[in-house]
């Protein structure tokens, strides 16, 4: 009897605490992610777990459910995916995504700005690099918090660089050189030339650029002194100097026989497997393929490759540059206040250093906040402590706009055209600028 | 006419099938043309917002200075009516010690008056969500609050002070949904783009029809016709195999055939020829490449269908042309042949649009490339609409593209029913009349 009441007893408190503990659901959807990337939504667990813990100590009882997806197939499926759900009212609470959605997803009323929810002045957000938040906001407004930072510097391969002519000292001077702009693209033309008239790398495989589309090539507009943004008016800029002396310039590496004029669309294993093993003199990426090198069996990063800012295309205008894409965590417009500040609060404990610091290291991608390089997980990887310093203070980012999809989209198009010979730089340029001005109309500045 | 509603009955399926899955989404893509609908706009119809790029955009069309800068710069006000609400919502002490501290003060932005409101140290303002509601009552610009309706903007514009006449311009401008336009139709006729897609969609449908879903098709029958009956089955079945393997795979085998470390390549290499990407080393290359991948495909297609139309030829019309002591050439063009017309019309009607439709090969081989040599209409659709790496996906575009697709299947199908004079096949036979 004293034993069925003993239960009862103990089963009506179980279901008092369930009926009073508030139970969230919280989605967590992420782009453009491998496993190596779990942290994006592993951070949001931890984060839930802090957050009800705090709670319990406020007294109160809350229960968070985190919930994840990140194999989506493509960018492509998973903007599909999220546009999808949020116009039928069911999108995941927390979606990790590129800053450039911040500018049409707002608009189309998909997120909320996390400043309705957050103390962008209060610890961790106060604490994340002030350029990386303004990438993240829009129009003003801070929409979004950054969650990781990259960047994509262009690598030299130290043995075929010696075998030039160049010392060791030389190459270690090479990031300083290319910063200064002594350093240009035009050397970078010369010395890949070299590279394969005396056979240390196959024609073709002088200077190896990405295989397809990405942020990567807006570096070289901007190598050639390109602009992509008006701050005054805020609208987008084509300048068309500086777009044809980008195109020439693929044009020029094709024609020197230091590119190969098929590159576009060679299997990224393929590309990996060479430049990790010395099969191209150049080339450039990103500072996450680090972790790639060492698979590919480069065992030595440091002894066998160097890394610099994209180099300036020399001239006046020419500036040494790289583009920093990071991704971002959004809250959408699901569910009531309560919930989206739920969510926005679990987006700032993920931003905590130790926690971010877990995220940058597993998968190779840089800091967010200035004192994660005390964290001293992220001070004793050589890998992100080197390109913090060398690459992040000069990153910035493309343009939050609407239509920048649109500009960088045609912009690919007419360097394929130059690329691959089917149209001249300048015919390919005069076709963007028809296109661009017929498409974007008032939204675009031509110079 | 029980017989009628029988057979309306058996129809009822296929009829729901053809609503559903190709009258709706027609019907869809038709009205999607005419919007300039993208991810920005949603789908669903939009909000009215007054932001940054709202002002800058009104100011280059004539809206007057004064009422600019009220809209931009009215920002947050300590003011007796935010101090009134906040008097009501966090009681009087706090309003107290606000007016005091803060009282007439104005801020251009909530987080500099949240910065205030902190350095207040005020007991009820330490969490942030209080601080952050307790700003909000002084808020006296429009500006990133999102309505639902332009009536609720309206109203807030009137609260703001900003006059009548300015009214219906600023709410147009921060209107962000869609709206009906007939930009991408002009779009279509003025970009250079649209142009090379067509040629490109005309290149690729023409001759991959006439050399391979038809042309060799009509070939492949024939010669397995007159082979001896297993071997003809054997040859069939090869024939076929590129039809029934993924598309990803088949495209990879061409692949490791054409690309520059490839079988061609390293074949070739020891007879001096230089080695080249022979799916993409120019737009001749590449066109070669598409054509022969999409063309092995389809006259599969074409094969079964024209191999079935000959065994339905009368034994007796090829035994007779023998005994006349008619060649293999002469029975095939004059015995064969004439028979062939509507599976020709079909095939030729039915790859038609299968060719105006489909891109998947040519996206997995080429990608479009070089340059955008060898992208097609259809591709040009699927990119817009649905594949856009700076994520504002133009999904009216798109739809317009498809739309002139739909428009053109449909006006070919037509063309080629009358070509073929499909009213004779469907006329009752002469003794019935």
């Amino acid at each position: 009897m004293t034993k069925t009441l003993l239960a009862a007893t103990a089963l009506c408190s179980v279901l008092a605490g369930a009926a009073t503990a508030q139970t969230y659901d919280i989605r967590v959807w992420s782009g453009g992610s491998s496993a190596a990337d779990s942290y994006r939504w592993e951070a949001i667990e931890m984060a839930a777990d802090i957050l009800e813990r705090e709670a319990a100590i406020r007294g109160e009882e809350i229960s968070i459910n985190v919930e994840y997806m990140w194999e989506f197939g493509g960018w492509a499926e998973f903007k599909q995916a999220v546009t999808l759900a949020a116009e039928a009212g069911d999108a995941p609470e927390i979606v990790v995504t590129s800053h450039l959605d911040i500018a049409p997803w707002s608009q189309a009323g998909y997120i909320v700005p996390v400043e309705d929810y957050l103390d962008l002045d209060a610890w961790p957000l106060s604490d994340v690099y002030p350029n990386l938040m303004d990438i993240a906001a829009y129009g003003g407004v801070q929409w979004g918090v950054p969650q990781d930072a990259e960047s994509r510097p262009f690598f030299f391969w130290r043995e075929h660089m010696r075998a030039i002519g160049y010392t060791d000292e030389e190459i270690d001077a090479l990031p300083e050189a290319v910063l200064n702009g002594e350093y240009t693209l035009q050397n970078v033309l010369e010395d890949a030339t070299r590279a394969v008239e005396m056979g240390l790398v196959e024609e073709g495989m002088g200077f190896s650029p990405r295989v397809s589309n990405g942020p990567d090539f807006a570096q070289f507009y901007q190598s050639f002194g390109g602009e992509f943004y008006d701050a005054e008016t805020g609208k987008l800029v084509l300048d068309r100097a500086a777009m044809t002396e980008f195109y020439q310039f693929f044009v020029d590496a094709v024609e020197a026989g230091v590119t190969s004029r098929t590159h576009i669309g060679t299997d990224w294993n393929e590309w990996y497997a060479d430049v990790a093993n010395g099969n191209a003199a150049m080339w450039h990426g990103g500072t996450w393929h680090y972790g790639r090198y060492i698979r590919e069996g480069n065992e030595d990063f440091f002894g066998t490759i160097a890394f610099t800012l994209i180099p300036s295309g020399g001239g006046e205008t020419g500036r040494a540059n790289t583009i920093t894409h990071p991704l971002v965590y959004l809250v959408t417009d699901q569910g009531d206040d309560e919930l989206q500040g739920i969510a926005a609060q679990l987006v700032e404990i993920a931003t905590e250093p130790r926690i971010n610091t877990l995220h940058a290291i597993k998968s190779a991608h840089l800091a967010v906040a200035e004192s994660q390089s005390i964290v001293p997980l992220y001070a004793q990887d050589p890998w992100a402590d080197a390109a913090t310093s060398v690459l992040l203070p000069h990153a910035n980012s493309q343009p939050n706009h609407p239509d920048y999809g649109v500009y960088s989209e045609a912009m690919w198009s007419g360097l394929e055209s130059a690329w691959t010979g089917v149209q001249t730089a300048e015919q390919a340029v005069a076709e963007l600028e028809a296109e661009l001005v017929t498409v974007l109309g008032d939204q675009l500045i031509v110079r | 006419m029980r017989q009628d509603r029988i057979g309306f009955l058996f129809l009822t399926p296929a009829l729901i099938a053809v609503v559903i899955f190709y009258l709706l989404p027609v019907v869809m893509t038709a009205v999607f043309a005419f919007t300039n609908m993208s991810t920005a706009t949603g789908i669903r119809g939009g909000g009215y917002l007054v932001t940054e790029q709202t002002l800058r955009d009104l100011s280059g069309h004539g809206l007057t200075g004064a009422t600019l800068s009220q809209l931009a710069d009215a920002g947050y006000e300590v003011d007796t009516e935010g101090l009134a609400a906040l008097a009501a919502t966090f009681g009087d002490r706090l309003a107290g010690h606000i007016e005091a501290e803060l009282g007439g003060e104005s801020f251009a932005t909530s987080r500099e008056l949240e910065r205030a409101l902190r350095d207040l140290r005020a007991p009820e303002l330490r969490i942030t969500r209080d601080r952050k509601q307790a700003a909000s009552l002084f808020q006296r610009s429009v500006l990133n609050i999102r309505h639902d309706t332009a009536d609720a903007l309206r109203d807030e514009l009137t609260g703001a002070g900003i006059p009548g006449g300015d009214h219906d311009m600023i709410i147009e401008a921060a209107y962000t949904g869609w709206s009906w336009t007939m930009r991408n139709f002009e779009l279509l006729l003025s970009l250079p783009s649209t142009a090379r897609y067509a040629l490109n969609t005309l290149i690729y449908v023409a001759l991959t029809l006439v050399l391979f879903n038809v042309g060799l098709g009509l070939l492949l029958a024939i010669a397995t016709f007159y082979l001896p009956k297993p071997s003809a089955a054997v040859f069939r079945a090869i024939w076929f195999m590129p039809r029934i393997l993924p598309p990803v795979l088949y495209v990879l085998m061409w692949k490791w055939l054409m690309w520059d470390n490839g079988f061609l390549a390293s074949a070739l290499a020891p007879f001096g020829v230089e080695r080249i990407n022979w799916m993409l080393h120019s737009e001749y290359h590449a066109w070669v490449a598409i054509i022969l991948i999409n063309g092995v495909v389809g006259a599969s297609f074409g094969m079964i269908i024209f191999a079935s139309a000959i065994k339905a030829i009368p034994q007796t019309l090829l035994m007779a042309a023998e005994v006349d002591g008619a060649t293999r050439w002469q029975q095939v063009r004059y015995v064969i042949l004439p028979q062939m017309r509507w599976p020709i019309l079909f095939v030729t009607a039915y790859q038609t649009l299968s060719l105006l439709a489909s891109f998947e090969y040519i996206l997995l081989s080429t990608g479009g490339g070089p340059g955008s040599a060898t992208e097609v209409w259809a591709m040009a659709a699927f990119r817009t609409a649905l594949n856009n790496y700076g994520g504002n996906l133009q999904y009216g575009m798109g739809a317009t593209f498809a739309l002139v697709l739909v428009i053109i299947g449909t006006v070919l199908s037509l063309l080629y029913l009358r070509f073929f004079n499909f009213q004779a096949l469907l006329a009752k036979p002469r003794i019935e009349r």
